[in-house]
């Protein structure tokens, strides 16, 4: 090969540390390799300080950080939130006798008690929580002399029998069966309303500690007689992060996988040590800045750290790879670790500022995890540039390699240079340089994006089933939902339509007419269990003052008659002011779909409203704020495309200054968009605020691979190899090293599916999937069409200044 | 006792509103427009579990009315229901037919629904706003002041009350019985209505709760103890005197020839000589009495609003206690044609109940 033998000649003219000229390359290259001492100790430095910082790392997701802002039916329900009485973030806890019924002193003493504990929990909104206890459950009959009632356990209540009927009673015509009691009478609910601050410490409401609480008192009060079940937003935090531990060994797991892997790979103790040491210390540094700018992780971003160690892990076994070769051309060290950095300085740069600029995008999404999880991102990758791209070619420069490792690596190019037969995988890969075969990748390329596009428009956005997808079907966590299903018809999944009036008209007959209308019409919906208003009060009121008699039951067209049903009415049903209704929908689920048909058949009611000085506005409620959730997802899903793919488009285009080299590395990266969106339906996931950033991060990382591989490919041509011999020159240098870290990073998170924690099982899925895909992508579709894209008569005649640095076998 | 509000009790003070100028006018705009009144009832899969509030026979078919217009037909003694076409949303307070075919519903905001097919299919025949003119031009032909105020006072107001009963002697003849002693009659199968209050001896304007017929007699009751007799066909009621100061929600003119009265607190008086004189039975309950209804086996069947059902085979001497399956409310109680019970209330349809084997208390 004629290009070998300039490369020679430089072999022997750097072999020698004085030989090599100090003053060569450029500006950054200097300042880094001749103050080696100084960036060892300056990174030492970072890394005692930042570790410090990372310590004090705390774990935590606040409810209103989850949800969109900005989105109309947020703004609705924070504006009216000060009027709306417990519709926020609530807790559920289902008290059950195991033996008999709830009517039994014993167990009415054992939810008295509990209730007062929860009562006592810093950050449980008081005045809303609801109980058999609580003075807020009452109870209201019709009596013939108009309306009677009281709370459902009486002042009287001592614990006798006739107490106990009088409870039953209560119960019985209190209208809580379903909702506070369940029908089979055999557990009754404490319903908890959390503030988003805790007052005791003038900071978020800590989920962990909160649950770690719950579950103190579960395992005090629960028993043979009684059973206890929790289900809520803060719980399910709570939950997650008490499965970070096994989340977390599981993260160690796959970190100890790739160590296997890289060290099986290059039989080099010290190189594998610098390249796991460093990506280590990029998290570090990450999780240490985060915690100093007083960001703290949340279970949904709780992947990022991982992520950026396998960013970092190919990065730094590309790094690694180069030096080791050039040491086993018999380069020293030092030389060679500067010369890797001035090759491929350049690309590892782009390919870390797409990977930020691309998570940093995630920041148009306007819901505040998402928000935080671009910026922990985007740090963590930035860190990456000093730790994987600066102090791993320092460290590698003073610890070197092992020589039976360095002559290793350089196997398959001395084979080939020595005529033998080249290694039968690069030959395969090659074969997709020409055309036949290229024309086949391609095609199959094509067909797999229609597939993919066709199985991927079925993704659904939100939850797919009832319960948390965060946590496995048979998770304790879920098991109390179903519980909760099963057994009480008003479930936690709420919906809430607020229905603004002039100041003490909240009861005039056309306004609660209209209001029982959308009930109605919400009534018939799949999905929609009951509903409640004040026009559904009003009807049995009037019934109730008018004896009792049920033939009463009807909302008359009288203003007075209707007015005076306000002094009977619970808060939550209207405001202080008589100028704001709520109506409350129960749903069955939160299901997409579901919160789909309510939304639109409420804004449908909406559009045709004609009341002037009646507003309806959505929404409030659990199922209100997912349904805004479920809209901002969906819109952002396109968005956070458009500006990843943007702006790794641009990044590419800076880089290869080639629209033809842009589309080689972007096409495969799109497919695997589209083929990850396909393998998300079939795993029966849906987009929500979870999984969205996992598309984004997947072309974060794709284009690494694309961007190591092309950015040799053009070199080698430019230089004027055809590009059967660039892709194959570039599956020598960095293309294996894609290929053993798409493999390794793929194995590694592929154990996380037996994780107990469904959502890091669903993620190890996606990723394992994804770094498969862009492996695969860089590695066949990329030179198939590099074939049509980058033919050779493009680089053929000219011999312009390169904009990449040239591989060392080029002169 | 915490919320108090009773129409009656408030009449005083609207009638003092009614004499400020502009009231009447603004109320009457206020409640032109009720929509409801002229929207069909959706047919909705949630229709069974709705507030059902009467039942009744027409041949060997069951129906059920309720709120929102919600009309239930049954041809197979309740196993299977489905639901007819009703031109009004309006909650139906009570259904009669006259015979297999022709039935007539009233209902709240003045309704009234005639069906001519056996309930498939019904149309409006009177609405609240009709019924006030009607009262209105009938008292402006009289000369009794005080009429001719209420009757103002029933247009300014607007079709703010229900209609609670009805009674059809046949396919022509009817009255229709509601709030505040409203009682209209055809003599036409309710192609044309009359205002029937200045034949009325209700000077209170009490609510009217119950019109049944015994023989060649009318009866109705209603609130405040008030029962009247007509002995003239209906010409004119007369007040009887009452045994009761407390309302009467029902009555049930037995086979033998015997009137029951039945309403509020489990009260229920028995006449033997047409409502001259009354006797108490004890029924033993404490919540009202919504329906009463004489068995196939000539029993006596009462049920309370709060799911009790009292049955007597000897005149109302003694009840034997049982309750609706799953204790449902009751407002109405029908025997279907194959000797099963049918209950309805506020939580809908409990149908084929064993009367045998209804679940004791």
């Amino acid at each position: 090969m004629k290009y070998e033998k300039p490369s020679s000649a430089m072999h022997s003219l750097i072999g020698r540390l004085e030989d090599f000229d100090r003053a060569s390359g450029n500006r950054v290259e200097r300042a880094i390799f001749n103050h080696r001492p100084w960036v060892i100790l300056l990174c030492l430095l970072a890394t005692l300080v930042l570790g410090w910082q990372a310590a004090g790392i705390g774990i935590n997701a606040s409810y209103e950080k989850t949800i969109p802002s900005k989105h109309p039916f947020v703004v609705n329900f924070l504006a009216e939130r000060s009027e709306l009485s417990g519709l926020g973030n609530a807790l559920r806890i289902a008290v059950t006798a195991e033996q008999g019924d709830i009517f039994s002193a014993d167990y009415l003493d054992t939810l008295a008690r509990l209730n007062d504990e929860i009562y006592l929990l810093p950050g449980v909104d008081k005045p809303y929580m609801k109980s058999l206890w609580t003075p807020t459950t009452r109870w209201t009959a019709v009596t013939e002399d108009g309306l009677d009632g009281g709370t459902v356990i009486p002042g009287s209540y001592d614990g006798s029998a006739a107490s106990l009927d009088e409870v039953r009673t209560n119960v019985a015509r209190s209208g809580e069966i379903g909702q506070l009691v369940a029908a089979n009478f055999k557990s009754s609910v404490i319903y908890v309303p959390l503030l988003e601050i805790n007052p005791e410490t003038g900071k978020a409401l800590d989920a962990g500690e909160f649950s770690r609480r719950l579950e103190a008192l579960r395992d005090k009060y629960q028993s043979e007689q009684v059973r206890i079940h929790i289900t809520g937003f803060s719980k399910l935090i709570g939950d997650l992060i008490e499965g970070l531990l096994q989340v977390a060994l599981f993260f160690v797991a796959a970190v100890a996988v790739t160590i296997a892997v890289l060290f099986w790979y290059t039989r080099c103790v010290r190189s594998t040590f610098a390249v796991v040491l460093c990506s280590l210390v990029g998290v570090l540094w990450q999780v240490g800045l985060l915690a100093a700018m007083g960001y703290e992780l949340d279970p949904y971003s709780i992947l990022v750290p991982f992520l950026v160690f396998a960013i970092g892990m190919s990065h730094g076994s590309q790094k690694m790879n180069g030096i080791m070769q050039d040491i086993g051309r018999g380069m020293l060290p030092w030389v060679a670790a500067r010369l890797t950095f001035r090759r491929l300085f350049l690309a590892g740069l782009t390919a870390l500022i797409s990977d930020a600029v691309g998570f940093a995008v995630l920041m148009v999404i306007e819901i505040r995890v998402i928000q935080d999880l671009a910026i922990t991102a985007s740090i963590g990758v930035a860190v990456l540039i000093l730790t994987n791209l600066v102090l791993l070619p320092v460290l590698l420069s003073y610890i070197g390699v092992s020589p039976k490792a360095a002559q290793r690596s350089l196997q398959a190019e001395q084979a080939d240079s020595a005529g033998l037969a080249r290694h039968p995988l690069w030959r395969l890969l090659d074969r997709f340089t020409t055309r036949r075969w290229a024309v086949a990748a391609v095609l199959l390329g094509l067909l797999l994006a229609l597939v993919g596009k066709g199985i991927g428009s079925q993704l659904q956005i939100g939850d797919l089933d009832p319960g948390a997808p965060e946590l496995r079907a048979d998770s304790r966590y879920n098991r109390d939902v179903e519980f909760m299903n099963d057994n009480y018809a008003a479930s936690s999944d709420i919906f809430v339509v607020m229905i603004r009036t002039p100041e003490d008209q909240c009861t005039r007959y056309a306004t609660l007419s209209a209001v029982d209308q959308l009930a109605w019409r919400l009534e018939q919906l799949p999905g929609v269990e009951s509903t409640n208003s004040m026009a559904a009060l009003s009807k049995i009121a009037t019934a109730g003052y008018n004896e009792g008699n049920f033939k009463w039951y009807e909302l008359v067209p009288n203003d007075g008659a209707l007015g005076a049903v306000q002094t009977r009415a619970p808060r939550e049903l209207f405001n202080q002011g008589c100028s704001l209704l709520s109506l409350y929908v129960y749903l069955a689920d939160h299901k997409a779909e579901t919160l789909n048909r309510v939304v639109a058949t409420s804004e449908a009611f909406i559009a045709e409203q004609q009341l002037p000085e009646v507003k309806f506005m959505l929404a409030a409620g659990s199922a209100g704020i997912e349904a805004a959730t479920n809209i901002v997802v969906e819109k952002a899903m396109q968005e956070m495309l458009y500006w990843v793919y943007g702006a790794v488009i641009l990044l590419c285009w800076v880089t290869f200054r080639s629209w033809r080299a842009v589309l080689a590395a972007i096409l495969p990266l799109i497919l695997t968009s589209i083929l990850t969106e396909a393998l998300m339906v079939g795993l029966g996931m849906g987009v929500k605020v979870a999984t969205l950033p996992v598309i984004a991060l997947g072309v974060g990382i794709g284009i690494d691979y694309a961007l190591y591989v092309l950015s040799v490919i053009l070199a080698r041509m430019r230089a004027g190899d055809s590009l059967s011999e660039a892709y194959y020159r570039a599956l020598l240098f960095t293309g294996k090293v894609v290929l053993l870290t798409g493999v390794t990073l793929a194995i590694a998170v592929a154990t996380w599916a037996f994780s107990p924690i469904k959502f890091q099982a669903d993620m190890g899925i996606l990723l394992a999937f994804m770094f498969l895909m862009n492996m695969l992508g860089a590695l066949i579709l990329l030179p198939a069409l590099a074939y049509f894209l980058l033919p050779q008569r493009a680089f053929g005649a000219k011999s312009e200044a390169p904009a990449l640095p040239q591989p060392s076998g080029a002169s | 006792m915490i919320g108090n509000f009773s129409f009656t009790r408030a009449l005083p003070l609207l009638f003092t509103a009614l004499l400020l100028p502009g009231w009447a006018t603004a109320q009457s705009a206020a409640v032109a427009q009720i929509p409801l009144l002229d929207q069909p009832a959706l047919h909705s899969a949630k229709a069974q579990r709705s507030v059902l509030l009467a039942l009744t026979r027409a041949g060997e078919r069951l129906v059920a009315v309720g709120e929102r217009g919600i009309i239930l037909l049954s041809d197979d003694s309740g196993a299977s229901w489905r639901q007819a076409q009703v031109p009004a949303s309006v909650s139906l307070t009570s259904v009669q037919f006259a015979d297999a075919e022709q039935g007539w519903a009233v209902g709240h905001l003045g309704v009234v629904l005639h069906s001519a097919d056996g309930g498939e299919t019904w149309n409006k025949q009177l609405d609240g706003v009709q019924a006030a003119q009607l009262a209105l031009q009938s008292a402006q032909q009289g000369d009794d002041a005080k009429l001719l105020k209420a009757a103002e006072w029933l247009v300014a107001d607007g079709p703010d009350k229900p209609f609670l009963d009805l009674y059809f002697s046949d396919i022509r003849h009817g009255y229709i019985v509601g709030a505040y002693g409203l009682i209209l009659r055809t003599s036409d199968g309710g192609a044309s209505w009359q205002a029937w209050m200045h034949q009325v001896d209700n000077p209170e304007g009490l609510n009217l709760y119950a019109i049944r017929a015994l023989g060649d007699q009318l009866f109705i009751a209603g609130e405040r103890g008030l029962l009247l007799r007509s002995s003239d066909g209906g010409q004119s009621f007369q007040a009887l005197e009452s045994p009761y100061e407390g309302s009467f929600f029902g009555l049930l003119a037995s086979r033998s020839g015997g009137l029951l009265a039945y309403g509020l607190r489990g009260n229920a008086w028995w006449s033997s000589d047409r409502g001259d004189s009354w006797r108490q039975l004890d029924t033993g309950v404490e919540s009202a009495l919504a329906a009463g209804l004489e068995l196939n086996d000539g029993r006596l069947l009462l049920a309370s609003q709060s799911g009790e059902l009292l049955l007597s085979g000897d005149g109302g001497a003694h009840f034997d206690h049982r309750r609706t399956r799953e204790g449902a409310t009751v407002a109405a109680v029908a025997q279907a044609a194959d000797g099963s019970l049918t209950s309805v209330g506020l939580g809908g349809l409990s149908a084929r109940q064993d009367i045998q084997a209804v679940a004791r208390p």
